[in-house]
Parts: structure tokens; sequence; C-alpha cells
């Protein structure tokens, strides 16, 4: 007998709604579906794919990070001005910096939920706005451009690895999918990395079992700053030009892929792939909506938020029901009456 | 020669005022089920907790094989060889049967192998003598299945010392009989197995020794055959009644109040039939897992009833919300003073006044600030509430004076009957008596109350019938000239069945 996993379910789901989006577009739009449309979308899923995947891991442990998206500027332009004053250094020490910088983020963050207790959604949301300023501050309102970068980066996330047809594969994608496929393996693979299923799905069940639960906590702060750092060196490559706004909004495409990928925004459950699928989602519709006619500019925004919350209410009101049907199910095996009082 | 593999000595531990234990001491053998019982609030808990590491003791000693040691959490009592299982199982429900069976196994690897982990799964739930398969979801087992679970966790890391915490209460009377063989099949491997039940006929089944507890104290450790059901009952209960539990004559009426018949509600209890009169106290007593809150959550309509009927002054009614509730005029006085009663960081005055915030202390729209100060004043008077002024923050309050806020909240809605559950729990002496007068004072003025109380004492002094529930069944009603604490702990723990 073969059972397909209620995880491996909603992925297909998932793949399934994707075409229908594109399939709906596609019906809207002129000249749609080309091999265009694949490479501007894969440049900015290799961006958003990489905080999906960071916004995952925190959100595995019952937490939340808003202050991903400033991160995410605080980086482009840290690296950005790194590489401008030093245009010699070398790629992998410039990536090893965005870790860095990323990683130092996600520690205050991580340090204040674990060790202070105070809840990631107030920590993330203050750091979120001191990060912007310290950007601000750091930056000198300044903004990095294009000629002050050297070639290769900038080349980076246009250079093309391999090509289908028309369809490009460039760097920056495909390493950002390497980059997920590494974290998920991780997450399915290695024992400690089920620590954080742990912690999310019973918190109180991993202290017994003897879990660090709070080492947990700041372990997926930490690898979520230093991915969202990896991603602002991303931004800086692909953009060129950085400014204080840089990675503004990123916080919430972020929960949006998690959420849509299926990962349960109570923690415990969701997978990285599935954060993955739901950045290209996100990335597909904002993309598609540039080009209709119909939606005006200023309700893309609005349509994010729409899309949170139907793939939760969804969600809940599908496990609700699940649920019901288990315990029937439950019920239905289980003949042995209750005890019989002599 | 040989030493207890886990002793405590002597250990006392209090939570600020609160002695939970005093002087305990405890010596498992490799080998023995050891039941442990005593009434609610004996110390039992308490007790598991610092052999788990989760408490340390005030004063006093743990000793692992003879040696005092200091177990800093549950991790390092892990690590000597100590685990508990609880009635509500710690399982993570996302995570399948096999990895949550090893989740703080540390010597499998870095690289987690299916293959591996699936097989060493399957061995150790075959020790148990259980089938499950190792890659379900822990989130679709059965309570059996999920202790199952617990316990093949605790075998993987070599347990020595596994505490069962009310183990059965949750369980059907077959699964119970498998965990109670599971106990026996551990003890046999030698492991001590501490063995913790209200359900006196499966420890005389299950145990070897047989440890009473009472407020706190050892009170006797015997061999199960030198012990009786009758002289652990009367160990159990045997403390002296304090003379501040008067219990004086009954006001009951003999106009019914509410009237139910056969209420149930599905998964929780059944069968459940009585009548309070004008005037009465009707109690609830039973032990932890008696389904009594249910009864009352049922009444209040937080979980309204699927089965049976409820008359209120002979017609029949459904409860559907608390608000139905309280426009018959019942009201429901928490267990849960801060969960579920008070509005901690607000004022006493706002708590006073907040079931009834529509009703009377608004004008267009808007609160009468001088109303609500004059109702606070006049409940700090009746009942007595010790407070700097009505705006204190009800936090801040002692235990009864909370109790008497919630209290005043409720009688603000001029309720016929008022359900109070665990109505002085954790409040002292002093405020215990004056909650029994206030409850007292409002039958006599013509409601009536259902009180459920885990304090035998308490259900004697004010009961003027006495309602005895057991893992959600009815056992029996007895009047109060009737009432003795062994009859109705008795009935609580099935050694006896009333004839209602």
């Amino acid at each position: 007998m073969t059972r397909v996993s209620p995880g491996a379910l909603r992925l297909l789901a998932l793949v399934l709604v994707l075409l229908l989006v594109g399939a709906f577009f596609a019906s809207q739009i002129e000249n749609y579906l080309n091999a265009r449309l694949f490479n501007r979308i894969s440049s900015s899923v290799a961006i958003v794919a990489l905080i999906a995947c960071a916004q995952t891991l925190v959100i595995l442990t019952r937490n939340i990070d808003l202050s991903l998206g400033a991160v995410v500027g605080f980086t482009a332009y840290g690296t950005g001005a790194l590489v401008t004053a030093v245009p010699d250094l070398h790629p992998a020490l410039l990536a090893l910096a965005a870790l860095g910088i990323g990683a130092g983020f996600g520690l205050v963050n991580g340090l204040l939920v674990a060790y202070a207790g105070v809840p990631s959604i107030i920590v993330t949301l203050a750091t979120m706005a001191i990060f912007r300023s310290a950007l601000v501050e750091f930056s000198d309102a300044q903004s990095i451009t294009t000629d002050s970068l050297p070639d290769w980066l900038v080349a980076f996330p246009n250079l093309q690895l391999f090509a289908i047809g028309g369809v490009q594969f460039r760097a920056a994608f495909v390493a950002a999918v390497v980059i997920v496929i590494f974290v998920h393996l991780a997450l399915t693979r290695l024992r400690p990395a089920r620590a954080l299923y742990a912690v999310g799905s019973n918190p109180e069940a991993a202290e017994m079992a003897g879990i660090d639960v709070r080492r947990t906590v700041l372990a997926a702060f930490v690898a979520a700053g230093a991915l969202a750092g990896l991603a602002g060196l991303f931004f800086l490559a692909r953009f060129g030009n950085i400014t204080v706004v840089a990675g503004l909004g990123f916080e919430l495409k972020s929960i949006a892929a998690a959420v849509l990928g299926g990962v349960n925004i109570f923690g415990g459950a969701g997978t990285v792939v599935g954060a993955l699928i739901g950045a290209i989602l996100v990335d597909l519709i904002e993309n598609s909506l540039v080009r209709w006619d119909l939606v005006s500019e200023f309700w893309r925004e609005a349509v994010l938020g729409l899309l949170i919350l139907s793939a939760v209410t969804g969600d809940a009101l599908l496990m609700r029901r699940l649920q019901r049907l288990r315990i029937r199910r439950d019920k239905a095996a289980a003949p042995v009456p209750k005890e019989a009082t002599p | 020669m040989a030493a207890p593999v886990l002793a405590l000595r002597d250990v006392s531990k209090s939570f600020g005022a609160t002695r939970a234990l005093s002087g305990m001491t405890l010596e498992l053998w490799p080998g023995e089920v050891h039941a442990v019982v005593g009434e609610n609030g004996a110390g039992k808990s308490t007790m598991i907790k610092i052999m788990t590491g989760v408490h340390a003791p005030s004063t006093g000693g743990v000793e692992v094989d003879g040696r005092p040691v200091t177990l800093s959490g549950p991790r390092e009592a892990r690590a000597k060889g100590v685990s508990a299982i609880y009635q509500e199982p710690m399982v993570f429900p996302d995570l399948d049967v096999a990895e949550n069976i090893f989740i703080s196994a540390t010597d499998l690897g870095l690289v987690q192998r299916r293959g591996l982990l699936r097989e060493r799964a399957r061995e150790l739930i075959a020790r148990i003598g259980m089938s499950l398969d190792p890659d379900r979801v822990a989130s679709g087992l059965t309570l059996a299945e999920q202790q199952a679970v617990e316990i093949a966790r605790a075998l993987s890391q070599d347990v020595r010392v596994l505490i069962m915490d009310e183990p059965t209460a949750s369980l059907s009377a077959h699964e119970a009989g498998e965990l109670r063989r599971i106990a026996r099949g551990l003890a046999a491997e030698g492991v001590a197995v501490v063995y913790i039940s209200h359900r006196l006929e499966e420890i005389f089944e299950v145990a070897h020794r047989v440890t009473v507890i009472r407020d706190g104290s050892h009170i006797s450790t015997r061999p199960i055959a030198e012990v009786t059901p009758e002289r652990m009952i009367a160990e159990m209960v045997g403390r002296e009644v304090g003379n501040y539990f008067r219990k004086d004559e009954s006001h009951a009426t003999p106009e019914v109040l509410l009237s139910v018949r056969g209420l149930g509600v599905e998964d929780a209890f059944e069968g459940v039939s009585f009548d309070i009169h004008r005037g009465e106290v009707l109690c609830l007593a039973g032990l932890i897992g008696a389904r009594r809150t249910d009864v009352a959550l049922s009444l209040f309509g937080i979980r309204p009833a699927t089965a049976g009927r409820v008359l209120w002054k002979g017609q029949e009614v459904r409860i559907g919300s608390p608000r139905a509730a309280m426009a018959l005029g019942i009201a429901y006085v928490s267990e849960d003073r801060r969960k579920l009663g008070l509005a901690l960081p607000l004022s006493i005055r706002s708590n006073v006044t907040l079931a009834t915030l529509g009703k009377v202390l608004t004008r267009w729209g808007l609160m009468r600030e001088r109303a609500e100060r004059a109702v606070t004043q006049g409940y700090r008077e009746r009942l007595n509430i010790r407070m700097a002024d009505a705006d204190t923050p009800v936090g801040k309050l002692s235990g009864g004076n909370q109790q008497k806020v919630m209290l005043a909240k409720w009688l603000e809605t001029n309720p016929q009957l008022l359900i109070f559950d665990e109505p002085t729990r954790g409040i002292d002496v002093g405020a215990k008596a004056e909650v029994h007068d206030l409850i007292r004072q409002f039958v006599r003025q013509g409601g009536a109350a259902l009180v459920i109380s885990s304090d035998l004492p308490e259900v004697l002094a004010l009961g003027d019938r006495i309602l005895v529930m057991r893992e959600g069944r009815q056992m029996g009603v007895i009047p109060h000239e009737a009432a003795t604490q062994e009859g109705v702990m008795r009935l609580a723990t099935g050694q006896d069945r009333d004839a209602a």
C-alpha cells in the first residue's frame, strides 16, 4: 500500500496552484508564456527563495522574524561598501562577509528571543526598525551604485550556467536552488536538525526530552540571519544600486512564501522546498500583476496579503476537518468500550 | 551492599509560603513496581518533579545508587536513567513514531539513517509487547499508543527508574491492562517503576510496594500484601478535620431550581442526573479525571451537553453558550482564576463589573465610574475584600481576595445558581472559612450552589448532598447525614458503588 504523506500532498497541491495561476495569467496577458518570463522570475526568486528558506527555519520553532528585510537591506549595503572599498576582495570572502553580517543580526534576535524570553514578534519588529535605522546611519543616506562594483559581481546574476531552449539557468537562481536543497537535506537528514521540528511541535516535551530549546531557537535565528545576509549579497549583485530602502517589504514576502509553501505558522511542520515553491508562486504573481492592466500597482501588496490570508485560512479549515476525520476513524478502529465499572 | 537506585532523603519543598513537601523519604529498588497514592494535592506531582530534576528540593537530598546527586533538569535526570511519563503524553505531534522515540538519542550519529531508526524503533516497541508502525505520524496515535512511544523513548535511553504519573487515567480498560503488563514487564527487567494512580484496584494488581503520602508528608510504605484498601484510604484521608469547617443546618427548600437527567458530553462524561433545590448546596466530589469540571462547563454552556435533558425551574432548556447560561441566572466561578476568571492587570473595579458591563453601569454607552466604584465598595464591605483601593490591579491581591473579587463579579450578575469550581484551592484557611460563609449566605438568600471540590473536609462541611463522580460516571449521591470521608473516597476510587 502506498501512502502519500500529507506533506507530499500539499506540495503537489501547491504545484497545481502554480500551474493554474500560470494558466490564468496566460489567458489574460498576451505573449505571456515564454522563456523571458522564466528568466525574469528566476532572477527574483533567487533572492526571495533564500529569505523564504530563512523564514521557514524560524517559523519551524514557533517564532517569526520580521527583521529579515532589514537584514537583506543592511547586508546589501554593507557588502557593497566593503567591495567598493576593497575591489580585489575574493568572492568567497565577500560571501563569507555577507553570511557573517546576517548571522550577527540573527544572533541579536536569537539571544533576545531565546534567552531574554521576549516574544519574537516584538523583538524582530523592534530590530526591523533598528537595523533599518542603523543602515541609514551607516550609509549616511548615500547609495551604492553599480559603477563602483566589480564586474564579476554585476555579471553574476545574469551569468548563464546552462540553457534549455531559450530558458536560461542563471548562476544566482541555480545557487539559491542548490542552497535550498542543501538546507532541505540537512533538515530531513541531520539528526540535530530534528530538534527544530521538535521544539516547534511541542516545546514542553522538547524540554523534557532533554533538548536545549533555547539553543535551538538561537540557532534558527542565526541561520536565518546568515541566509538573509546571503540574500542581501544577491540583492546587491542583481540591482547594483542600493539605497536605504533596499529589501523593504521582504519580511512580508518571506512569510507569504513560507506560509503558502505549507509551513505551519504555529511551528513544527513544513519544508524549505515548500517554501521555495511558495517563493516562486509569490514572484510569479507579483511579476504577472505588473503586466496585468486590470490591477493597479497599489493593489499588488493587497494581493499578497490576500494570498497569505487564504493560505492560512484554508490550511486551518483543512486541518480542523482532517482532525475530525481522524478522531472518527480512531473511534471506529477502537471498539474497546470505556472501562465498565463493576 | 546494595543501595536503592533512587532515593529521596528527607526532602522538603516550598513554593513561597506554601509547603508542598515536608520530610519526604522514598527508596526505589531495581525490579519493583512502587505505587504512590495520595489525595489530590498531597504532593505527588511535586515529588515527581524533584525526582525528574524539574524542581530542586528546598532541603534534603536526592541519591542515585546511594550517592548524593544534584539533578539540574530533566536532561540530567534522563542521563542518570530517570524518566517520567504522564497522563498526557509528551510526544511531538509532527514527527513520526521512530523520530519521537529517538529524539534525544545521542548515539545515532549526525546523519539520520531511516532504516536503522525504523529497525531499532521496532525492536523497542516489540520489547514492550506492542505493535506500532514506526513511520506513523504521532498526531494520529491514540493516547495509549503515545504512551507506548514515550515508554520506548525511555527504554532507548537505558531507563533505570520509570515514573508513571496517572498513566491509565485516560485509557480504556483494555489499554490500562496492557499498560500494567508493560509496567510489570519492565520491573522484571530490573527497572524501578514508580506507579502513581487513583485506581486502587489496579494498584493491588500491579504494585509490589505502596507508599501513602498525605499533605506533603510520607505516611507509610508497605509491601502490597500487608495493605488493605480500607487501610490505604484511611491513611490517605486521615487528617484531622479542622473545627472551622462547621456544617450548619440545611436551608434547602422543596423548590427544584435545576434538574438534570442523563446529562453527558461526548468523550467526557455521561449519565449524570441530579436536582438542585433553592437554598441547597450540592457538592461534586471525585478525584482528578472524574470529569467534574466538564459537568460544570456543560451547565455553563462552554461545552454544551451532547446527551440528556436540563430543566430550569421545570422548563426544559438548552444551554448552548455562557450567554444563555447567564440569561437563565447561572454563573460559573472557575477554578483557574488566572486563566478563566480574572483579568489580572485590570483594576478591582473593572473586574467586578466585567460580566455586567452592558447592563447598569453605562449611560449613553459611557462607563459611569462613580456607579462602578459604588458597586465595588458594596462588595468590598459585603465580602470583606482587603484592598488598598478599587483601582489596584487584581493581580496584586492575595489568592483569597482574588477569589472574592471573582465572586463579586458573578454575584453582580444576580445569579440564582452559582457553580463553584474548587473555590478554595490555594487560599489560606481564614479566607477559606470566609468563602464558605459566603456560599452559605448565598443559598440562605434563596440561591443554589453547585460546588466542585477535591477537599474532602470542605465537601463534608458544605454539601447538603454530595454527588461522587469517577471517570465520567456518577457513582452515587450521599446525603450529608450519611457522608463520611471514607465513604466518599470509596466511591471516588471505585471501591464501592451506590445503588443510585
